[in-house]
């Protein structure tokens, strides 16, 4: 590409260029596409809607917790709770729909409002007390794990209403609902992080919290509401999740938080805060589910699978840091 | 000065009456202290340490206690929450302890060799029960027949497909000492059918919602060529089925362990059969071998090693089967001391009384 540049012909150089441009602008888009295509070459099955459906209807519940997670990150916080946090209000959701079977909103607002205030108590931990958000955010994990375990008595909630899996298996347009979720989620946060105060003062926070004071910023507000969001959304990821299968279970969502955590830093988003986006996110997310499917699809065997994962996240990443280098 | 006297006081008397009752409380748990409970056997303590509460432990504790408390044993309970560390000192707790016999539920085949050789020198008899530890030590030992369920799975499906097309098979997480004989059990009858092939096979990790996504993943993969699902266990199972009604499909689909869920699957028809491992049969059984052993009263090896056939579950059963797990506990739980010792005598330790099961 040097030697292309160097060469006197106006018309080439603007081209390489702007090759140049598109690939250092839209690294991981093409790192994307390129897993794609691959999967596709080698089957004939990957590339059918169908098969992009199913992709992101497993892509959903993660989705929702990963732009929680983006939004905490943003503040160069972490939350390392949101798969506890499944996993309690998967069973709290699952208890209230055996409870009141035939008023099944009710579990839906349990399992919101107990990821809610999950949610709430590691944002007054982390902007009031100022417990660091690495150590606040792993004790919820270990107490929400705790209290999984304490809603079953240390077992998962069987026998569930048919009622329950209605939540996640209605279809509106040929969607199902957790797809729609998770569209409304990334389009909506999306704009808020552009277009709004709010998401401006995210990123004032994250890129440098002192200046955000002196600027007028509320921070201790503005890190409580992210964490708070996470833990709602995770709240609504383990009720999509619960529903799907019909069964509450306290292991549900175990490591899920490192699956938000790798699609979040995938997307471009950096771990001292300040600097990523929704769309970024989602972007990560894609290639980890187009991953998991596309394997699966080719039925490499589980323990390559991990290996393969490990290899291309990082390989993402060092892409991503190679053209973050050069888009200044 | 006047207060700080009297708390002092008060505070020292305290600490005595904790003392006194402490040591009461190391007379009570002595195994000689009295005999006199009811059932007319020497009254014993079994120590038990467990892996973790899963589902199938809480259900299990349910029967030991029950089993306890009609045959003159004390319980001291303790969970390592999937610690190997945390097992250990439990063990070592138990041993210190002096009680009569202790089970094991390992977290690891591999491990507690110091604990099991202390436990001998100490002359207090070790089980495992559930899952085993790879120990020659071991005095005495309950154990469910993994192979042999996951042989009956895949011949149920063999019987269903009548021998031949494609099936995909859902397995435990790869290493672990279910996945392994359960694996091993199905692919000494698969080989039985050289017409039957094997599309894919991976793991997921006997976890509903992962068995959703792998199976939707394979659907794209080789759609209607699929002809029937086994599972190693009736939660993957029943994310198995989620995915194929998700894609309007339906195929055949076989479990083990006969979960409320599981066993309902079968009743509506949605599964064609599974494999029944009642833990509250399979540990209170463990208890009462241990209470056997240490009493002197199980002295030959099919005493002491008795294994748990899990009885198939099929559309013929499942009502029973239904009634012991879920609908009619409370008087499954109270002939279960009659059950279990009958069963200790006839050697089938798995027998409940189902149709088609033989004493």
């Amino acid at each position: 590409m040097t030697t292309e540049a160097l060469t006197p012909t106006g018309r080439r150089r603007i081209d390489a260029k702007l090759i140049r441009h598109i690939a250092i602008r839209y690294a991981m888009v093409i790192v994307l596409l390129l897993v794609m295509c691959f999967f596709a070459y080698r089957s004939a099955r990957f590339a059918t809607p169908d098969n992009a459906i199913t992709i992101l209807v497993a892509a959903a519940p993660f989705a929702l917790i990963a732009i929680g997670q983006t939004l905490v990150i943003l503040t160069g916080g972490i939350d390392l709770s949101v798969g506890s946090v499944i996993a309690l209000s998967s069973m709290t959701g699952a208890l209230a729909a055996k409870t009141f079977p035939d008023q099944i909103w009710i579990a839906v607002i349990v399992s919101v409002v107990v990821g809610l205030i999950a949610g709430s108590i590691n944002g007054f931990v982390v902007s009031v007390i100022k417990v660091p958000p690495f150590i606040a955010t792993l004790g919820m994990l270990t107490l929400a794990s705790g209290a999984a375990y304490v809603v079953g008595s240390g077992a998962p909630i069987n026998g569930l209403p048919e009622s329950f899996g209605a939540i996640a298996n209605t279809r509106v347009l040929g969607l199902t609902i957790p797809v729609i979720l998770m569209i409304i989620g990334i389009v909506g946060l999306g704009i808020v992080m552009r277009r709004t105060a709010f998401g401006l003062r995210i990123y004032a926070v994250g890129g440098n919290p002192l200046a955000a004071q002196i600027a007028g910023i509320k921070t201790g507000r503005v890190l409580f509401s992210v964490y708070a969001i996470s833990g709602a959304l995770a709240g609504l990821s383990g009720l999509m999740l619960a529903s799907r299968v019909i069964t509450g279970s306290p292991t549900l969502g175990q490591g899920y938080e490192l699956d938000a955590i790798a699609a979040v830093v995938i997307g471009g988003a950096s771990l001292l805060g300040g600097r990523g986006t929704i769309w970024g996110t989602a972007l990560g997310l894609l290639l980890i589910q187009t991953l998991n499917n596309g394997l699966d699809i080719l039925t490499v065997p589980a323990y390559w699978q991990n290996v393969i994962k490990g290899i291309l996240i990082v390989a993402a990443v060092a892409v991503d840091v190679w053209a973050a280098k050069r888009r200044v | 000065m006047k207060i700080t006297k009297g708390f002092a006081r008060i505070a020292s008397t305290g600490i005595a009456i904790l003392a006194v009752g402490t040591l009461a409380g190391c007379g009570a748990g002595d195994p000689s202290a009295n005999t006199d409970n009811g059932s007319g056997e020497e009254n014993i303590t079994v120590g038990i340490s467990v892996y973790d509460m899963s589902s199938f432990i809480t259900e299990g504790k349910e029967g030991i206690d029950k089993y306890a408390e009609e045959n003159g044993i004390t319980v001291k309970w303790n969970s390592a929450n999937n610690d190997v560390t945390t097992q250990a000192d439990q063990v070592d707790q138990y041993v210190n302890a002096g009680v009569d016999a202790i089970i094991v539920v390992p977290v690891q085949a591999d491990t507690l060799q110091p604990q099991v050789a202390a436990a001998k020198a100490a002359n207090i008899p070790l089980l495992d029960v559930n899952a085993t530890l790879n120990n020659d030590d071991v005095s005495a030992s309950v154990q469910p027949d993994d192979v042999a369920a996951g042989a009956q799975e895949a011949q149920m499906m063999m019987d269903e497909l009548g021998g031949e097309g494609n099936v995909v098979i859902l397995q435990g997480p790869l290493g672990g000492s279910g996945e392994i004989n359960r694996g091993k059990g199905i692919d000494q009858v698969l080989a039985k059918y050289p017409d039957v092939k094997v599309l894919a096979k991976d793991t997921a990790n006997w976890n509903r919602s992962e068995a959703v996504n792998k199976t939707k993943n394979w659907i794209s993969a080789f759609g209607d060529d699929i002809d029937g699902v086994i599972s190693q266990n009736d939660d993957m199972g029943l994310g198995a089925l989620q995915a194929l009604k998700e894609a309007n499909m339906t195929k055949p689909i076989v479990g083990i362990d006969g979960i409320e869920d599981g066993l309902n699957a079968v009743k509506n028809g949605s599964f064609i059969g599974t494999s029944l491992q009642n833990g509250t049969v399979e540990l209170a059984t463990g208890l009462a071998v241990a209470a056997q052993v240490a009493r002197g009263e199980a002295t030959t090896d099919d005493a002491m090693n008795p294994i748990y056939t899990m009885p198939a579950i099929t559309s013929d059963n499942v009502d029973d089967a239904i009634k012991h797990v879920v609908t009619e506990r409370p008087e499954f739980l109270g002939g279960l001391t009659e059950l279990i010792n009958s069963n200790l005598e006839t050697g089938n330790i798995a027998y409940e009384g189902l149709p088609g099961q033989e004493q």
